[in-house]
Parts: C-alpha cells; sequence; structure tokens
C-alpha cells in the first residue's frame, strides 16, 4: 500500500508547562479530505501549526510526501506543496487582491533581484500567464470585481474566499484549513464547500480542522477526533457517534461543539 | 540671474538630487520591506567615510589621521563607499535580521547608530574623530580647472546621472515580483513563509539595498562639500529622511522624491532663509523641526499613506469565461 501523504507520529509540542499535543498519531492517505475535529484547547491548531513548520517540533515524527519534514522551515514546506490557511484570516492588508494571489505563485515566477533587473521581458510573460490564472480562480470565488480593492477593505466573508483562493494559487498538494467555516453565514458556507469538494476532485488532499459537525459530517472521511492533545479516534463519523470514548470527549465536558 | 542666486539654486539642485537617493534607498527598506532602520543615517556616513579615505592621500600630521588614503578619484570612491555600507548594512543585518523580530529590531538598529557614532567621534584614527574628515578633493576638480563658484554646475550633472541610475532601479524593483515578494514580507512575515517566500533572505537583500544607496548617498555628500564630521549624522537625520517618506509616500519611487522635495528643500532650506534672531540663533532648527512634525501630522491624518501613495496596479481588460483556468487550477496537485 502507498505510503499516506501525511502521517503524524507521537508528535509532541507544550507552550511552557501546557502540553497543547501530547503524543498525537494519525495519518491522511492521499486524495482525502480529512477532518480533524475536538473541543476547545484540544491542540488542533497547534498541530497545525507543527505540521506546516510555524511550531517546532518538540518530539515525534511528521513525514510528508515520502519524507521526514520534522525541523522544514514553513517556508520549504509550502514549496513542496504543503500549504496552511490561519484560523484567523490573514491577508496581505496593502496588497490588492490579486496581488495577495499572485504573491502565492512561489516558483512560478522569477522573483529575484537580478530578475527584477535584468529579465523583465521573460517576467513579465510569467506574469501575464499568472494573473489570467488568478482571474480564473477570483471569478470562480465571486472575487474578481475586487480584484484591484486591497485586501483589507473586503469584508470578513470576503477574506473567507480570498485566503481559499490564494491557498489554492499556491498549487497546493496538501492544504491544512483551520476552521475555514468560522464566522460566514450559512450561503457562503455552502459555497465554500462546494469549492472544497471541487479542489478535492481536482487532486489536493485535505486536512480540515472544523468546529461544525454537520460540514464534517457531509464532507470527511475519515474524521480524527483530537482531545487533550491526543488523536483519539480515527474513521467515519458515523463511527465515532457511535463510540463511547468519542462522545464523551465531546459531551462529556457539557462542550458540544 | 545673477551669478549668485544660479548658485544657490545649484546648490538647492544637488542637495535635492542626494536627498532622493536617501528617500529612494530606505523606500526600498521601510517602505516595501518594512524594515525600521533607525540606524539608517549611520549607512550614509560610512558611505562619505570611505569615499573620502578613497580619495584623501594617506594621512600623516597629528590632527589629521585617518584609516586608508588611497590617492583614488571618481566614480571608484563612490564605488568604495557604496561598498563599504552595503558590506556593514549585510554585516548588521545578518546579525540583527536573523535573530530578532521588528519590534525590537527598530531599537537594536538605534543603537547600531548610537555605537557607530560615538566610535567614529572618539576614534580618532579612524575618520579624524569628532572634527571628521576635511578639504576631500572634488570629482574632476583638477583636471577640469573650474573656478570654486562653478564647481556646483560640474557637479550637478555628476548627481543627476547616478539618481538617474539609482531611480531606475528603484522603479525596477518596485514593480518586479521582487518588489511584490518584499511587500508581502513586510505586511505579514508568517504568511509570507507559509506561501514559500525566504523571508530573512528578503528581508536581508532589502537592507543591503537600502544602505547601498545611503552610501552613494553619503559618498556624493563628501564630494561635493569635501567634508563630514559626526555632526552632520545625528539620530535625527534618520528621522527626518523617515518624515520625508512618510510624507511622499512610502513604497513609491514618486512619493519618495516628492518627499525628498517637500521635506529637503521647501522645509529645510525654506526655513534657512528665516531671519536669524541674535539670542536665539537655534530658533531655525526647532522651526525646522515642528514644521517637519506638523507635515508629518498632518499626512498621516489627511493622507495616510502619503501624498503619492504605493501604486496598485490595476487591471481593466475584460476576460471569458474562466471555462479552461478552472481546469489548470490544481494541476500542481
Ligand atoms: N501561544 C500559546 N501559548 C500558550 N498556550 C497556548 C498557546 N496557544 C494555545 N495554547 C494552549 O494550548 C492548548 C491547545 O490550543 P489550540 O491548539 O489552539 O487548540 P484548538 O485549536 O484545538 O482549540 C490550549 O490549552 C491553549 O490554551
Ligand atoms: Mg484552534
Amino acid at each position: 500500500m502507498a505510503e499516506p501523504l501525511l502521517s503524524v507520529t507521537e508528535v509532541v509540542h507544550a507552550y511552557g508547562g501546557v502540553q497543547a499535543v501530547n503524543g498525537c498519531t494519525f495519518e491522511v492517505p492521499e486524495g482525502v479530505i480529512c477532518g480533524l475535529i475536538g473541543p476547545n484547547g484540544a491542540g488542533k491548531t497547534t498541530l497545525v501549526d507543527v505540521v506546516a513548520g510555524a511550531l517546532h517540533l518538540q518530539r515525534g515524527t511528521v513525514r510528508y510526501a515520502g519524507a521526514d519534514v520534522g525541523g522544514w522551515s514553513p517556508d520549504r514546506l509550502a514549496r513542496a506543496g504543503l500549504i496552511r490557511t490561519f484560523q484567523l484570516s490573514r491577508e496581505f492588508r496593502q496588497l490588492t487582491v490579486l496581488e495577495n494571489l499572485l504573491v502565492a505563485a512561489t516558483g512560478r515566477i522569477d522573483e529575484s533581484l537580478a530578475g527584477a533587473l535584468f529579465r523583465r521581458r521573460q517576467i513579465a510573460v510569467a506574469e501575464r500567464a499568472l494573473v489570467k490564472e488568478a482571474r480564473g480562480l477570483l471569478e470562480i470565488f465571486g472575487l474578481d470585481p475586487l480584484r484591484n480593492d486591497l485586501a483589507v477593505t473586503l469584508s470578513g466573508g470576503q477574506k473567507r474566499l480570498l485566503e481559499l483562493a490564494r491557498a489554492v494559487m499556491a498549487h497546493p498538494r496538501l492544504l491544512l484549513l483551520d476552521e475555514p467555516m468560522a464566522g460566514i453565514n450559512p450561503a457562503l458556507m455552502g459555497l465554500l464547500e462546494a469549492h472544497i469538494r471541487r479542489l478535492n476532485s481536482q487532486g489536493i488532499t485535505f486536512l480540515m480542522v472544523e468546529h461544525n459537525l454537520g460540514v464534517v459530517d457531509r464532507m470527511c472521511e475519515p474524521v480524527v477526533v483530537m482531545a487533550e492533545g491526543k488523536a483519539l479516534a480515527v474513521g467515519s463519523m458515523a463511527d465515532h457517534r457511535a463510540s463511547d470514548a468519542v462522545v464523551t470527549a465531546y459531551l462529556g465536558r457539557g462542550r458540544p461543539a | 540671474m545673477p551669478h549668485d542666486l544660479n548658485y544657490y539654486l545649484a546648490t538647492l539642485a544637488v542637495y535635492f538630487l542626494v536627498y532622493c537617493v536617501l528617500t529612494l534607498g530606505l523606500n526600498i527598506t521601510f517602505g516595501m520591506a518594512g524594515i525600521f532602520d533607525f540606524s539608517y543615517i549611520t549607512f550614509m556616513a560610512i558611505g562619505a567615510y570611505f569615499a573620502g579615505v578613497a580619495v584623501l592621500p594617506p594621512s600623516n600630521q597629528p590632527g589629521l589621521q585617518w584609516i586608508l588614503g588611497l590617492n583614488l578619484g571618481f566614480p571608484l570612491d563612490l564605488l568604495i563607499g557604496a561598498a563599504a555600507a552595503g558590506v556593514m548594512g549585510l554585516l548588521i543585518g545578518l546579525l540583527a535580521i536573523r535573530r530578532i523580530r521588528s519590534d525590537y529590531l527598530a531599537m537594536v538598529l538605534v543603537a547600531v547608530w548610537t555605537i557607530a557614532w560615538s566610535v567614529t567621534s572618539n576614534m580618532i584614527g579612524l575618520f579624524n574623530g569628532q572634527q571628521g574628515l576635511i578639504g576631500v578633493p572634488q570629482p574632476f576638480e583638477t583636471q577640469l580647472g573650474v573656478n570654486p563658484n562653478d564647481y556646483v554646475f560640474v557637479f550637478i550633472p555628476i548627481a543627476a546621472v547616478v539618481l538617474a541610475i539609482l531611480f531606475t532601479v528603484a522603479y525596477c524593483i518596485e514593480r518586479s515580483p521582487f518588489g511584490r515578494a518584499l511587500r508581502a514580507t513586510r505586511e505579514d512575515q508568517d504568511v509570507a513563509a507559509a506561501f514559500g517566500k525566504r523571508t530573512v533572505r528578503l528581508r536581508l537583500t532589502a537592507m543591503t539595498i537600502g544602505c547601498l544607496y545611503a552610501g552613494v548617498a553619503g559618498a556624493l555628500t563628501i564630494e561635493f562639500l569635501s567634508a563630514m564630521s559626526p555632526n552632520a549624522w545625528a539620530i535625527v537625520e534618520t528621522v527626518i529622511i523617515f518624515s520625508a517618506l512618510i510624507v511622499g509616500g512610502r513604497g513609491n519611487v514618486f512619493g519618495a522624491v516628492l518627499g525628498a522635495l517637500l521635506v529637503r528643500i521647501v522645509i529645510i532650506e525654506g526655513t534657512g532663509l528665516l531671519p536669524t534672531l541674535p539670542d536665539h540663533p537655534e530658533l531655525i532648527g526647532a522651526t525646522r523641526n515642528i514644521l517637519i512634525g506638523l507635515l508629518v501630522i498632518a499626512v498621516l491624518y489627511f493622507r495616510p499613506q502619503g501624498v503619492i501613495p504605493e501604486r496598485r496596479r490595476r487591471y481593466f481588460e475584460a476576460r471569458k469565461p474562466a471555462a479552461d483556468t478552472s481546469q489548470e487550477v490544481a494541476k500542481g496537485g
């Protein structure tokens, strides 16, 4: 059997004395939309940060695309196709919507100083292709009319769409989404859901942290349940609903998501 | 026109051209890459001193002491000054930018200025201490044999050519994917890294380019004025260059030029024309600083991005339906 695209083994991350991730183990096969659920404070965001290289891997192993990527920097992981979004939208505020997407195309245009001075013609050609691709994406996400606006002027929902469009512009192989549906209205939720499904059908693997269990139920398979820094169970949502341990982890604390 | 007025205006033109080099350099470091380089004027001084000791002969008398003394001419002195500033900027960047996040970096860079200023003032053997370098021969001074009062007309084209080159470089950077990556790094280093940018390398490059510009400005300054001393690079000079850039428009080469005009020429030279009160000679400097401060506040209030804000490239051309591109979207996956 082929090696999973991502495997996380006994990963540990503590903030000072707080064991946020405490021996977490699971795998994400290529081609799936894998859900990652769990109560607040379970360590989901911390785990995403560790996998994406934004936080130091203190113990354990992270393998991605056949390589041990523990200790890789976020930019190196990104260039290898591992892209993440942030729990709170973090657009490049003083760049236009279109520029936000163009920035994501690292490696597909010459970004060197020498290029800026001496290879302007080749860059112009590459830039035209990128702009075409970016505008195609913006159109799909309904943002093309806003392409020339500074990202800081977008509404909360539009920023969510921009986050996803920008991540797609990076040509990810694995896309980590941290609560993409948080704080958006139901109509937009349906739209994002459709986008994620379509991108998945085009070959992007997803690991998606999500609190809305309805969304997870519809979209994700497998689903990893995290609690107190560990992966408690991995399976389908139907399995989890039948499992006492999972129900206790969620409901026992009186905090259904 | 009377010769005096011509001479005065020509001198202003040189000051303006040199100041444009300063604001254009800071525009890359601060305007585009968002690095609060509060040591900026230090690199102007390094450029000036090294260009000076490149031109001067070796020193051999007490009271006139400096390192090197290479007896070289223009433009080698300018290249040496710029290179010295660039190398120093790169070294300080390697120490500071790699390890320290933006807020502390600004303070560390103030400390860099403090150290550089004290060392230069007190180590006489370096660049002649508090008195500084004096009597540095001007470019082509002896070859052309012009009257000292007309020399400014020789220097204008020199400064103009240098500025034209540096303006073009800054213009190309501003409109390039490299410049866009710098701006993304300025907006959010973590996100830029999450999209594959080597943010430390980008910031180091921006810092080094800015220092090279400052070094060129310093070399031009000592070539024109024949002198450079610690008085000329007090920390307030860095603040004034920042002010000029913020007023003109950070992130925009034309904003940098406009800021140089408004602050260096209109305010600084304008206040210089005020009558001096015999008992209060310091009033002119105070007026100058107050006016600069008021201008910065007014601009930040009414036009926070500066008079000429960062350029937003707009795309207008109509597009056909995106049927084909939607297929390309995930190909990399
Ligand atoms: N920067 C931080 N410093 C200290 N503790 C943190 C930090 N971020 C998160 N934590 C703690 O780590 C635990 C896991 O947090 P997090 O990964 O954000 O969980 P989740 O995303 O599942 O809600 C929580 O107890 C939280 O309080
Ligand atoms: Mg979280």
